[in-house]
């Protein structure tokens, strides 16, 4: 299958290789929650929420009591994939997800700042449509601004792969099981470094530094995009308080 | 769940027993309701359904499916309901299983009738493509994004608008010799044929706290509650459907009461459902 159209060079959904898909970005979509989120990556939603820093729920899982205990749960809805299957909870992919996004997240949250307290974060994917990881780690990321917990530098995540010898940005569910190579990658925006990079598949040294650097650039540009949201409900809740 | 003080306890209790509820409602009165339909583009009909705090998603999906051999003339409708842990912390893991199981049977009892799918708020017999071959299987996701109280009410509000959303393909059945009788299918990209939700009942629930009842508790008002009665009325003011939740026991004729209580209000929040489902699809055509 041609996933860029040789004569045009435009991908199956009309994209060019380096453009992502249209991003949408809401916070405070779940009242009752510390802080939530919202993060739409074209038909890719997720919904996330936080609880906390609260009282550690469960001591045992405590490791450091100097540190919070960061937390997250990641969820797909029933309705969220094409096809309709009955999935057990806690299946094996959906454990490495919510552990991948717990590792990016306590990158950045200054855990040593909220001793004998736990953070939850949980994540419900409401749509999936490729990049799911990277819709997640971004909605938290929202989620964790809004609930006010102190964070290093705001993580973000973007997705790459290369297809009929292509670098192509931000992969949708078509592209993703072509069966190429597909970068996620997660850094910390200002600091310019990289929380998490993930692939499958194999690919040249020299084609997988394009291809990161892609995922990179994407990533930079979700940031952006987030600062503004951020910036755009602190102005809100600014013009709110009078 | 909620950690409420003796004094805060005390103050639900006696601004109900005064007709005026802690958000300055009255006793029968809902929140504000807010519905948006077609949210989730990959299924045949959606909805979500806010109810002050409270946000529910439900999704119909058809698929085709082949009947039972008890049923032939009659497709198959399953609900199923899960609780989100972005609605709270408890829900997370297996945390989550009770309420769902108990809200996805109330909902069946309330929507679907019996087992033979007689009383169904679904004609069954509209699912079918041919019979004893062919029929559409109906899957219908409830999804509990945020919770504050009267998840049932919501959650059935949300069903009978994603079923008004609901669009189900127009199919061509082919029978031909050389397949051996397997009908031959033809799903329509374009044409879809919309259900006739006229029938699907809301549910209304009466929270009783001390000696009053209320509609549309919140989950500091359920914290109070000795039981509570959920009553599914249609448009025509009949009762498809009725749960007791709580450990009190309750007087009959308090039941009674209840439930004319219950169709009294229904009609209200049908014809409020009702406008708000034409809102919602005149936002949709714009």
């Amino acid at each position: 299958m041609e996933y860029v159209n040789p004569l045009t060079g435009f991908r199956v959904d009309g994209r060019r290789p380096n453009e992502m898909r249209q991003l949408k970005g809401e916070v405070g979509v779940v009242s009752r929650a510390d802080g939530s989120a919202l993060f739409e990556m074209g038909n890719t939603r997720v919904i996330a929420a936080v609880y906390g820093p609260r009282e550690v729920q469960n001591r045992s899982q405590q490791v450091n009591s100097k540190e919070a205990l960061v937390r997250c749960e990641y969820r797909m809805a029933e309705f969220s994939t094409g096809d309709r299957r009955r999935k057990p909870k806690g299946d094996r992919r959906s454990t490495e997800i919510s552990l991948v996004i717990r590792q990016t997240m306590e990158a950045s949250i200054l855990t040593h700042l909220m001793p004998h307290s736990q953070i939850d974060i949980f994540v419900q994917v409401l749509q999936a449509d490729g990049g799911t990881r990277s819709a997640c780690i971004n909605a938290a990321t929202l989620a964790l601004a809004d609930a006010g917990i102190p964070m290093r530098d705001i993580v973000t995540s973007c997705s790459a792969g290369y297809l009929c010898s292509s670098p192509l940005l931000d992969l949708n569910y078509i592209e993703d099981s072509a069966g190429g190579p597909d970068v996620t990658v997660g850094i910390l925006a200002k600091m310019d470094k990289v929380t998490l990079l993930q692939m499958d598949a194999k690919l040249p040294m020299d084609t997988f530094e394009t291809v990161m650097e892609l995922a990179i650039e994407g990533c930079k540009a979700i940031a952006t995009y987030i600062r503004e949201i951020l910036l755009e409900n602190t102005k809100q809740l600014e013009y709110r308080r009078g | 769940m909620v950690g409420l003080s003796e004094g805060e306890k005390h103050f639900i209790r006696g601004g109900i027993a005064q007709d005026l509820r802690a958000d300055g409602r009255t006793k029968l009165q809902f929140r504000p309701v807010t519905v948006e339909t077609g949210v989730i583009p990959q299924a045949n009909g959606s909805a979500r359904v806010r109810l002050g705090a409270t946000e529910v998603i439900a999704s119909v999906k058809a698929e085709l499916g082949k009947p039972t051999v008890l049923h032939p003339d009659k497709g198959k409708v399953s609900i199923y309901v899960d609780c989100s842990p972005t609605a709270a912390p408890i829900f997370e893991g297996r945390g989550s299983e009770d309420l769902s199981a108990e809200l996805s049977v109330a909902l069946q009892r309330c929507l679907l009738g019996g087992k033979s799918g007689a009383g169904a708020a679904i004609d069954l017999s509209s699912l079918i493509v041919l019979e004893g071959k062919a029929c559409w299987d109906l899957y219908i996701d409830g999804l509990v994004v945020s919770s504050d109280g009267n998840l049932l009410d919501a959650l059935a509000a949300a069903i009978k608008v994603a079923l008004s959303d609901t669009g189900i393909p127009k199919v061509n059945v082919s029978l031909n010799a050389e397949t051996d009788g397997e009908p031959e299918v033809d799903v329509s990209d374009e044409e879809f044929l919309q259900f006739d939700t006229s029938s699907v009942p809301v549910i209304v629930t009466l929270t009783k706290v001390g000696k009053h009842y209320i509609v549309d508790a919140t989950s500091e008002e359920e914290s109070q509650m000795s039981s509570a009665v959920s009553v599914s009325v249609n448009r025509r003011g009949q009762i498809c459907g009725l749960t007791k939740r709580g450990g009190a026991g309750l007087d009959p004729t308090v039941i009674f009461d209840m439930i004319s209580v219950a169709k009294h209000v229904s009609q209200r929040f049908i014809s409020l459902l009702d406008s708000e489902i034409a809102a919602a699809e005149a936002v949709m055509d714009e």
